[in-house]
């Protein structure tokens, strides 16, 4: 947990001293405190912390309103709601206005720590995802088409993709759940998908019914293997793949632009290949 | 078990529509389908894994999904089905399918949806994971909404 900078309010200077010492601990930076809403208001807008703890009861207003004034302008900054009082009913109102975890005081050490992993965790997770999964998939594809179709396989990168793509024919969309989900696309014409189930099954009987299924599989294996290589970087993603639902027909348009995501093109003997993969930032579970 | 399936995407439905402003919502027809569905306009599918496994599958017709998505754009006209409109409908699938989570939930049944994937097109032939998919239309405000949900 290094590089985290804290602000710190609090209306009591003895709980700033207390909490101080316990971020210190965990190698966190204490930036800035603040003893009211105003000066909590202002110095989170300068100061721009990557973490705030929040107390509920404040000389001019209360932890909420001011977590909500702050929030409005940093979206990225999580608060933290440090408080002697704690009701279900201020847990709802705290939660509604975003505020990402819910503490007691006196506060203990080893909740403070676990709250604060747990929102931060998160973010590096996605910063992990991010960087490998696009080396995973094509891993993934690569490694099916080589050992199955054989010939060449090439994979190119779709360096800006727009915001949809047309089908060649076959979709196939699998859900990717875990601590950040995702989705996968896999598009190819029906000849594409015919000849790898021809060519697989090396029966020419294959007709466009088994060729659906061959695509289903197949985008469930790329799907699995890839997920199983992240998930070997960090047991913590615990990514998941859901069955696959298949698309056909002529002139589908396949919306890819809503996440942020990847494509690919993989030539390969028996045709093109479109590969689309991407995930979304997951959202930090209430604590 | 089925029955309690199908009944939280209605709920879902019925909870989550008058919402956005929608008034009346009436189920046309509930009925179980092969794996096979031919759908035209907008058809979103979401991934669910958990206790149970499978996908769901909204269809809505582009005109359809033009009113939708204008009513949870508080009022503003959508000419064409842009990138705005679109998301908004994206938006409508995932906040149904997290509904129907939570009612499943409450059922014991614990799972987990995936982001969803939107395709548009006419006669889009859907297979689905499994062979029994269950379909219920709906009718909302005079706009044809099709549920499909293969799980188990």
């Amino acid at each position: 947990m290094e590089n985290i900078r804290v602000m710190i309010v609090d209306d009591s200077t003895f709980s700033i001293a207390v909490l101080k010492r316990m971020l210190q601990k965990d190698g966190l930076e204490i930036v800035a405190t603040a003893v009211n809403m105003s000066e909590a208001i202002q110095k989170a807008q300068e100061i721009k912390p990557d973490l705030i703890t929040m107390d509920m009861t404040l000389p001019d207003g209360d932890g909420i309103e001011c977590s909500q004034a702050i929030l409005k302008h940093l979206k990225d900054t999580k608060i933290i709601a440090i408080s002697a009082m704690m009701d279900e009913e201020i847990i709802q109102r705290a939660k509604k206005v975003g505020i990402k975890a819910y503490l007691q005081k006196p506060v203990d050490q080893t909740d403070l720590d676990s709250a604060i992993e747990r929102l931060f965790e998160g973010e590096e997770l996605y910063g992990v995802l991010k960087n490998n999964f696009e080396e995973a998939f094509k891993e993934s594809i690569f490694s099916f088409l080589k050992r199955e179709i054989g010939g060449e396989v090439v994979i190119e990168k779709v360096a800006d993709h727009a915001m949809t793509t047309i089908s060649s024919g076959v979709s196939v969309a699998i859900g990717i759940i875990g601590r950040h989900d995702g989705r996968l696309i896999m598009d190819m014409s029906e000849a594409t998908a015919l000849g790898m189930t021809r060519k697989i099954l090396q029966d020419e009987g294959q007709q466009i019914e088994d060729a659906i299924n061959f695509l289903s599989e197949f985008t469930n294996i790329i799907g699995g293997n890839a997920c199983s290589l992240l998930n070997g970087l960090n047991r913590s993603f615990g990514l998941r793949v859901s069955p696959p639902t298949v698309f056909r027909g002529k002139d589908i348009t396949i919306s890819i632009g809503d996440i942020m995501s990847e494509s690919f093109v993989i030539k390969t003997d028996l045709g093109d290949v479109f590969m689309n993969v991407g995930f979304q930032k997951g959202e930090v579970a209430w604590m | 078990m089925d029955v309690a399936i199908i009944n939280s995407f209605i709920a879902s439905v019925t909870d989550v529509m008058p919402q956005l402003g929608f008034s009346s919502i009436n189920i046309k027809n509930q009925l179980e389908k092969s794996k096979k569905i031919v759908a035209s306009g907008i058809v979103l599918t979401l991934g669910i894994v958990g206790d149970k496994k499978g996908n769901v599958a909204y269809a809505i017709d582009t005109e359809g999904a033009k009113q939708i998505a204008s009513i949870m754009m508080m009022g503003m006209p959508v000419e064409e089905l842009d990138d705005m409109a679109k998301s908004a409908i994206s938006e409508l699938s995932n906040m149904l399918t997290a509904n129907a989570s939570i009612n499943l939930s409450n059922e014991s049944i614990n799972v987990d949806i995936s982001p969803p994937t939107m395709l548009t097109g006419e006669n889009i032939e859907l297979s689905m994971s499994k062979d029994q998919v269950m379909c219920v239309e709906f009718d909302i405000d005079g706009i044809m909404l099709e549920i499909n949900v293969a799980l188990d």
